[in-house]
């Protein structure tokens, strides 16, 4: 009775994950593992050309290395910026830190659309930054700033800052303070001790915050799109044109050509990082 | 932590001040144009007026979709909060390295890139012939588990079991200790773990993108067409407040029903 019990309560959530998670991604990865067809959805004969046809083209790993270096650029600047925000926010005290944190919880909450149409409404060529530019007499002709690299690095870094703040934040909010005064009473400055003691105890939060940042710049379709335009397409628009264009095993290969990536390169920073070393805190 | 020297908390506070800058501005600014009077794009707003509140309710394919996004999200989030507490009750007490290999299962489509997800459930909705709507729903079941799963499977574990086993000496079955005993304990993580659910539903992009249908569409799809190709009208900013306005209330129920700390923690 109470086995059954307990296999009442597993099978819905386990049948409700493969048959809508595991299972498409199997079925997705078989369809990029055959020919296309024009009439079926892909056709019957095995091969690994959709795969060879993005990995050997000069076109897509051009836009695989934009890829690469628009995620880059966004985790430098979120660490650059994200690292000291989240210091001032474990110093406060816990009543003021969890309103702070709740400030920067709010603005993941609205949707990612909303939160780009605001870049738009600052970088077009009739944007606030344009506008203002010209009023003050800077400039003449209106600075082309949308559909650039850069407004997509600008946008998403600053959508995406909250989760490495956040992360960052609760690890250094956990930390033994006697750490630091141990290494303080040993002689070491402020830089020496944050350098050696502060920043490799608070690695759990930088890595954590990294690989959030990272996948979910991955797959920033829709920001990319309004902020990037036409010429600035990632490594997720191709998968999308894809689609649209029902080239359903090309478009399953680049899916999977993301996916790899994105193994990768969590693989890379937690290589490097290594959270794990740090015990006690963190997850 | 230590609070370091001078040059230390300009930095921190300077930081911080540009951050904040950066993460509020551009929601602030969308807010604000929602309520301009003109036919243009124009900062600061001549004056203040809520004609394009009216034009959104006006324009049928913006009230579809919000009410469409609405629908969704209310049933997603419920069907997402029933499976997660399942699990979450099942994996409550249990060790070792299937329940490890279930948990990362339960929660594996928190960090999976979701634009996959959604290519992937085209195709299985394609090669089946899904309609849209039960389609869309699912997505979101799926999306919006982990987060009744992962809020459920906290208050589980730190449940103290003589409760339930309290419950089962006096005679109640599984269901009713269930009822009766665990639910009432746990219902914290449940209501949180809705309301995450709820949230991230009604703001979804990446497999929205795919699974939406002509006159089927979520208000952020909606939004982000119009946005696309028919250029920045400001009936866009009503409809981008509105989502705004829906989870301050969200996120003030939240505030209210189980207190902010927890939301952080959920997070």
């Amino acid at each position: 009775m109470k086995r059954a019990w307990a296999w009442a309560l597993l099978v819905p959530p386990l049948a409700m994950t493969l048959l809508l998670f595991v299972g498409p991604l199997m079925y997705l990865f078989w369809v990029s593992v055959h020919e296309a067809s024009p009439s079926e959805l892909y056709g019957h004969a095995f091969t690994l050309h959709n795969y060879v046809e993005v990995i050997g083209d000069s076109f897509y790993l051009a836009i695989i290395r934009r890829t690469l270096g628009v995620a880059a650029a966004i985790l430098g600047c979120c660490l650059l910026i994200g690292y000291p925000v989240a210091y001032f926010v474990a110093l406060q005290p816990a009543r003021r830190r969890t309103y702070v944190l709740l400030l920067l919880l709010f603005p993941l909450m609205v949707s990612n659309v909303v939160r780009a149409y605001g870049w738009v409404a600052i970088l077009g060529r009739r944007g606030v930054l344009n506008t203002s530019l010209r009023e003050l007499g800077i400039i003449d002709a209106p600075l082309d700033l949308l559909y650039t690299t850069e407004a997509v690095v600008v946008g998403l870094m600053t959508i995406l800052l909250p989760y490495m703040v956040i992360s960052i934040a609760n690890t250094l909010s956990t930390l033994d303070r006697r750490y630091e005064e141990a290494a303080q009473a040993l002689g070491a400055g402020p830089v020496r001790t944050f350098l050696h003691v502060t920043l490799p105890l608070s690695t759990p939060g930088v890595a954590s915050g990294m690989l959030l940042v990272f996948l979910l710049t991955l797959s920033a379709y829709v920001t990319i799109t309004l902020l990037g335009g036409p010429r600035s397409k990632l490594l997720v628009s191709m998968i999308y044109d894809g689609v649209t264009a029902f080239q359903w095993p090309h478009a399953a290969a680049l899916a999977f050509v993301l996916l790899a990536l994105a193994l990768m390169l969590t693989a890379l920073i937690l290589a490097v990082l290594r959270p794990g070393r740090v015990e006690g805190t963190g997850r | 932590m230590t609070r370091g020297s001078a040059v230390g908390r300009t930095i921190r506070g300077s930081a911080t001040a540009v951050a904040f800058a950066l993460i509020i501005v551009p929601i602030l600014i969308v807010v604000i144009t929602a309520f301009s009077p003109g036919d243009y794009f124009e900062f600061p707003p001549r004056g203040l007026s809520t004609r394009w509140f009216v034009e959104f309710f006006r324009l049928k394919e913006m009230r579809n979709a919000f009410t469409l996004s609405l629908e969704l999200a209310l049933l997603a989030a419920t069907l997402a909060t029933i499976f997660g507490t399942m699990g979450a009750l099942f994996l409550a007490r249990r060790r070792g390295l299937l329940a490890g290999l279930l948990q990362s299962l339960f929660l594996a489509p928190l960090v999976f890139p979701t634009i996959i997800l959604g290519v992937a459930l085209l195709l299985l909705y394609k090669t089946i012939g899904m309609p849209v709507f039960p389609g869309l729903l699912l997505a979101h079941c799926i999306i919006g588990m982990p987060y009744g799963f992962r809020t459920v499977l906290a208050s589980a574990q730190a449940l103290d079991p003589a409760l339930e086993e309290a419950g089962q000496s006096l005679g109640a079955g599984p269901v009713r200790t269930l009822f009766v005993v665990t639910l009432p304990l746990v219902w914290q993580g449940v209501v949180s773990g809705w309301l995450f659910a709820f949230i991230v539903s009604f703001g979804e992009l990446n497999t929205a993108l795919f699974l939406t249908g002509p006159g089927l569409t979520t208000l952020p799809i909606e939004i982000f067409s119009y946005l696309q190709f028919q250029g920045s009208q400001l009936v866009i900013a009503a409809a981008s407040t509105l989502q705004i306005a829906l989870i301050v209330v969200m996120v003030t129920a939240i505030e209210r029903i189980v207190g902010m700390g927890r939301i952080i923690r959920a997070r």
